[in-house]
């Protein structure tokens, strides 16, 4: 029997117990789904999440912070704002290095108050190393003494046009220091430049959300030489550098500083995403395997039926294997419907998901300032691996529970099969 | 003539739950190409599992079949099924698929020997025109009467040029008026087109026109007659 006439035969056979068949394909349907839906809505959330990583920091940058911090460890040393000439004069590969200072306080605008993060930086340093994102949209960034700057979504937060604090504006930045008393410590500056909208994660880089004054201001403000970070402009972003340079700063310090580079960190969300990816595609297969359970059972049951015919064919000479291909089509037919239809409608549920935003849809940037977060919208994406993944999984899935059932139908002998009742 | 199917000391021992039953005891046979026989007997004399063992649809317990001198015991599952397609059968019931409409029943046959679709459409109207049931080739077995169904069944055995047709009690399952009618299309195949056939059969009828009885009683051949 050719290859034609088995699928036909296969396929009237399906035809034949259409509801039964369907509910089968469901089955399917649903696992295959499941899969394209998770992973295309990871893959989209990770493309995003990189993309705005990639803004947010310059892939030549290393980030480099005291040792400890969050969790604890053994006490460092404080990174002072000084210890950026130490970095220069690393001198090979470093073109510049900026301190970073940061402290959560408050501003007066339009008779409320916000609570902001408030960035000590040399300006001109700054604007170096992210030149493209640490730009006006309006005014000049000058690093006059007094001279503010500010994020995107500080000049307006929520996007519609309601400014709080533009060019020109005079704005009180008050924190409160506590040894013994508390006493409040108040900064007045004025705004001299917004920065255009960047969109996106920040770390280390410049924020629509941050206020920056000069570090010199800063350090008198704050009152402390102390920095949070110091960020390192290399020449290139080589592996070989960025590594050479991390380990001159480290040993530099003594070991007491850590060291991030941006591409590292890329790295590490990369992985992270494939550990996720794996788990969502694991709970999806899951739902295809209980599928493959229900093509089993409808397939044994659908064998006991057909008793009787697979006795006629066999004693009109049909031999074991074709018994055996044309139960496997039937499988093959119903992964292949399965897996396409499921495919189709997984995509649409990502793009439908990501559209009404159920899960989460934008996601808000950890930091809890008064102005409005930054949004980021995900748009699922469908890689030719997962396509065709998803694809074959669902045929494999399909035909291997159905071995079992095909080869009890290609084994039946011929006599006991006619006589089944 | 030349010897088409013989057998020889055939023993056939079924399990009824525990309690075992035979079958046969012990039968030899030997049919003529060109052969027209019909096996007569009570329910439970052996008749069927006789036909069963010659068309090599079961095996026997002990002894040998052979057809056109070759010992079928010796044959592995696929060559038993390629020597199934040059056997004809027949049965009570017809077994047609019932979601095949007549033509493809008798397509069906063709397409298991790989026959392609436009040769094995042709050939199946041609045997659907032999049996007459050309204008109703179109109809599911569900919409035939149980004559036409059979006849089906006998266009079926004769695609693929069958060595003999092996009958199970054709007629025992329609009226008496359409069984003289198959009967006489049976007849006139054998006359005709000198295809051999053994017939499994209660009926005194059929036994009559037949070239040659074989009387069965308790698994044994007791008598053996040509008409």
């Amino acid at each position: 029997m050719n290859v034609n006439d088995v699928l036909s035969y296969a396929f009237g056979a399906i035809k034949l117990r259409k509801l039964r068949a369907s509910l089968t394909t469901l089955g399917v349907i649903i696992g295959i789904a499941a899969i394209v839906a998770l992973l295309s809505f990871s893959q989209g959330l990770q493309d995003t999440i990189t993309v705005q990583l990639q803004k947010g920091f310059a892939t030549k940058t290393l980030i480099v912070s005291p040792k400890g911090g969050l969790g604890g460890g053994e006490a460092s040393i404080p990174l002072l704002v000084s210890d950026t000439d130490t970095i220069e004069k690393i001198g090979e590969n470093v073109s510049a290095a900026v301190a970073i200072m940061q402290k959560t306080c408050f501003i007066n605008a339009k008779g409320r108050t916000f609570t902001v993060n408030i960035i000590g930086v040399d300006f001109a340093k700054y604007q170096t190393i992210y030149e493209s994102t640490f730009v006006a949209a309006e005014g000049n960034i000058t690093s006059e003494n007094d001279s503010v700057v500010i994020g995107a979504r500080i000049h307006d937060p929520w996007q519609n046009g309601t400014i709080i604090a533009d060019v020109g504006d005079m704005v009180n930045i008050t924190w409160t220091k506590r040894s013994g008393t508390s006493q409040n410590k108040t900064y007045t500056g004025q705004i001299t430049a917004v920065l255009k909208e960047i969109g996106g994660f920040n770390i280390g880089g410049p924020s629509d959300l941050g206020i920056y004054i000069p570090i010199s201001q800063a350090q008198n403000f704050f009152e402390t030489d102390e920095c949070s970070t110091i960020i390192v402009l290399l020449e290139n972003d080589d592996k070989a550098t960025i590594d050479s340079v991390s380990e001159a700063i480290k040993t530099a310090f003594n070991n007491q500083v850590s060291v991030t580079s941006a591409t590292a960190v890329l790295d590490i969300i990369s992985s992270v995403f494939a550990n996720v990816d794996f788990f969502l595609a694991g709970i999806a297969g899951i739902s295809l395997l209980v599928a493959g359970v229900g093509i089993m059972n409808i397939m044994i049951v659908s064998l006991m039926e057909r008793t009787r015919e697979i006795g006629i064919l066999k004693a009109l000479g049909m031999k074991n294997q074709t018994v055996l291909m044309i139960f496997l089509s039937e499988a093959i037919i119903i992964g292949l419907m399965g897996s396409a239809i499921g495919i189709a409608s997984g995509w649409g549920l990502a793009n439908i998901v990501a559209r009404v935003g159920i899960f989460g849809g934008r996601i808000q940037n950890g930091n809890q300032a008064a102005a409005a977060a930054t949004q980021i919208s995900i748009t699922p994406v469908l890689t030719p691996t997962v396509f065709l993944g998803a694809f074959a999984f669902g045929i494999i899935v399909s035909v291997i529970f159905a071995i079992y059932p095909a080869w009890r139908a290609s084994k039946l002998k011929p006599v006991e099969a006619l006589r089944y009742e | 003539m030349a010897t088409i199917v013989e057998a020889v000391n055939l023993r056939k021992t079924y399990l009824l739950g525990k309690v075992p039953v035979e079958a046969l005891r012990g039968v030899n046979l030997k049919v003529e190409e060109g052969d027209f026989l019909a096996v007569l007997g009570p329910s439970g004399s052996g008749k069927s599992t006789l036909l069963n063992l010659i068309g090599a649809l079961d095996k026997p317990t002990e002894g040998k079949v052979f057809i056109e001198n070759i010992d079928i015991s010796t044959l592995n599952d696929n060559q038993l099924a390629d020597l199934r397609r040059r056997i004809g059968f027949v049965f009570q019931f017809f077994n047609l698929i019932p979601r095949l409409t007549a033509r493809e029943n008798v397509e069906l046959s063709m397409a298991i020997v790989g026959f392609g679709k436009s040769e094995r459409r042709k050939m199946a109207e041609e045997l659907l025109e032999t049996v007459g049931l050309k204008e109703r080739m179109n109809h599911k077995p569900a919409e035939l009467s149980g004559g036409e169904q059979q006849r089906v069944a006998i266009a079926r055995a004769l695609a693929n040029n069958p060595k003999f047709l092996l009958m199970d009690e054709p007629t025992g399952n329609i009226d008496s008026k359409t069984a003289n009618e198959i009967l006489t299309l049976v007849k006139n195949l054998n006359e005709e087109k000198g295809i051999t056939t053994i017939i499994v059969t209660h009926d005194q009828r059929i036994a009559s026109q037949a070239k040659r009885t074989v009387q069965m009683l308790d698994g044994l051949i007791v008598k053996d007659v040509i008409n």
